[in-house]
């Protein structure tokens, strides 16, 4: 459906999205993961037309950005990094404002808005100038923007900033059933987020797909490590000496003690290698109660560090 | 275009700006018009129109400073450049908001020469002060214009502010600057000579390309070369001649003396339409930065 090719954006001298190449199908859910300054936002900003890329082309069902910009601005809802908002105007008066100039017709004009404000919880707003709103409600009336004319393609630039954890599941909940009748691409700096509803990740770092795959595969394939904390009430040298001696056990170290006659431990584990059985029945043998034991969370820093990692190290080879 | 249109011209009565605007307006022709036609006694309404326009060097900026500079600092120019508008319909919805504030106080102005009818005994030349609000107004609308423009050079409402009020103050000494520039051949010369070289310039910014300006240098010196050649007369005046080019206030001359011919309307219509497509092109480059 969306079609990214070969491209690239220079600021200047500065090279903010290189040689990008991706595409996105009907109904899928994409989600860009990446640090600040990626070129998760200048790539979004070139699908919706309001920047022009340097070279490469971008089309959404073969309309080219470039050629046939009302085409393709019809068919997208945008809501950029800080939600474009008239804070002058009324939560309904700025809504009726986008209905006009996404050229929806006078007689759904009602439909569209109040759609778009049940759906985002905003309702109860309607009257009110935005400017006197909380984040959350402008972060919303953002995403409401985006909804309106029912575009079939949604690009959504973080879309759960700035609200509190209970709107953020709200909105991943909304973004989820979004995605049953449109084609959806956010961004996002948190792995969980993404983890929850994209369908499909891309990781960019410095301007470059690094990574392209779904949530799971991408957490599964990136970790060469199981990893556990493991908190036993145990001599330290004695567990992990014992530890270590554990089959497949590739690490383990002493995080030091957190509660009093217990040592807290960290162990590391080749892949595909469930060693938690193998280490219950260790301590089980030595009489050495396990407190807590959970396997570490991989954190976006972990998967993303490795992947940069791991493109240095191919570099330096190469 | 008639969604921004709408929307500007609220904007500019949901903020003390369109007030600001209009009051300060109203308040200068008054005090003009009564002491002109007022006080004094005199008939002459189209001479008060005529003494106020030095109020558009001080008031147009209110009026323009925010049209395109506060989208960009707020950030909704991305709401209205991804919506399937043109940007030529954005531009040209926020330009006739402003116009169209311009235009209703104009119209409450109507109110003086309505009072003056009371007691002008001989009746008031009526069809002179249309004509003269005809030409006010497109000299407003083409001052409108270029503060639009500088609208979008800038994020900033106070340096679009600032820069406007300099491009008008300029426009509005251009006159008497013009009438004391010398006339020789040799100056028009020096002057072709800087204008060319300010395009020379501005060929090696947008271009960046070090054969280019050279290309560009060399054509240019031979075009002023080639002229001063071989029509000497060209040079005679040149200066004034340019300077007249952009002079908004000799144009409106005509007006004031009850003359409603169409080359000033043509002059100040292509005038404002230049400035707003050159605002639209601003716009269209930003993408590209």
């Amino acid at each position: 459906m969306i079609q990214v090719e070969n491209v690239t954006k220079r600021y200047g001298q500065r090279l903010a999205v290189d040689r990008l190449n991706f595409r996105v199908d009907k109904g899928e859910i994409l989600g860009f993961l990446g640090p600040n300054g990626a070129g998760k936002s200048t790539t979004m900003n070139m699908i919706t037309g309001y920047l022009s890329a340097t070279e490469g082309s971008i089309s959404l069902d073969g309309h080219d950005i470039l050629e046939e910009p009302e085409a393709v601005k019809r068919q997208i809802g945008y809501m950029p990094e800080l939600p474009p908002l008239y804070v002058d105007m009324t939560v309904r008066d700025f809504l009726s404002f986008v209905c006009e100039i996404k050229g929806v017709p006078r007689q759904h004009r009602r439909e569209h808005m109040d759609r778009a404000m049940s759906l985002l919880k905003i309702a109860d707003v309607r009257g009110r100038l935005i400017k006197n709103l909380s984040k959350g409600y402008k972060q919303r009336v953002g995403v409401a923007q985006a909804l309106i004319g029912n575009p079939p393609v949604l690009i959504l630039d973080e879309p759960t900033i700035g609200l509190d954890p209970q709107q953020i599941i709200e909105t991943r909940n909304l973004i989820r059933d979004l995605g049953r009748q449109h084609t959806i691409i956010l961004s996002s700096h948190i792995l969980p987020e993404v983890q929850a509803v994209c369908s499909r990740v891309l990781i960019i770092n410095k301007g470059r797909i690094v990574a392209s795959d779904t949530p799971e595969n991408l957490s599964k394939g990136l970790v060469g490590e199981n990893k556990l904390t493991l908190r036993v009430a145990a001599p330290e040298t004695d567990i992990l000496a014992a530890v270590r001696g554990l089959e497949h056990v590739t690490k383990a170290s002493s995080a030091g003690s957190r509660e009093a006659g217990t040592i807290d431990i960290l162990v590391e584990a080749k892949r595909d290698h469930d060693i938690r059985r193998p280490l219950f029945a260790l301590c089980a043998k030595a009489d050495w109660p396990i407190l807590m034991m959970k396997s570490m969370d991989l954190t976006l820093e972990d998967i993303f560090l490795n992947l940069v990692t791991e493109e240095m190290e191919e570099k330096e080879v190469s | 275009m008639r969604a921004v249109f709408r929307r500007e011209l609220k904007a500019y009565f949901s903020s003390p700006l369109g007030f600001v605007f209009v009051g300060f307006f109203i308040l200068i022709a008054g005090i003009f018009f009564a002491l002109t036609n007022l006080l004094s006694g005199n008939p002459n309404y189209t001479g008060v129109l005529g003494s106020i326009t030095f109020v558009f060097v001080f008031v147009v900026p209110i009026l323009t400073m925010r049209l395109i500079s506060e989208d960009a600092r707020q950030k909704t120019d991305q709401l209205l450049i991804t919506s399937p508008l043109r940007v030529s319909a954005i531009v040209m919805g926020k330009y006739f908001a402003a116009v169209a504030v311009f235009f209703i106080t104009l119209a409450v102005t109507g109110i003086f020469p309505l009072i003056m009818s009371f007691f002008a005994l001989g009746g008031l030349a009526g069809w002179e002060i249309l004509g003269g609000y005809i030409g006010f107004f497109l000299l407003g609308s083409s001052f409108i214009a270029v503060g639009l423009f500088f609208s979008s050079l800038s994020d900033n409402q106070l340096v679009s502010a600032v820069e406007t009020f300099a491009a008008l103050l300029f426009i509005w000494i251009l006159d008497t600057v013009s009438q004391s520039v010398p006339s020789d051949p040799v100056s028009g010369l020096v002057f072709l000579g800087f204008l060319a070289a300010g395009l020379v310039v501005l060929v090696y910014f947008t271009t960046k390309s070090l054969l280019a300006t050279i290309a560009a240098l060399i054509v240019a010196a031979l075009a002023v070369a080639l002229l001063f050649v071989f029509s000497h007369s060209f040079f005679e005046g040149l200066i004034a001649k340019i300077l007249n080019w952009f002079s908004l206030l000799k144009r409106y001359n005509d007006f004031t003396l009850g003359v409603l011919s169409l080359s000033p309307i043509v002059y100040y219509v292509s005038f404002s339409g230049a400035f707003v497509f050159l605002t639209v092109r601003m716009i269209e480059k930003r993408r590209w930065m």
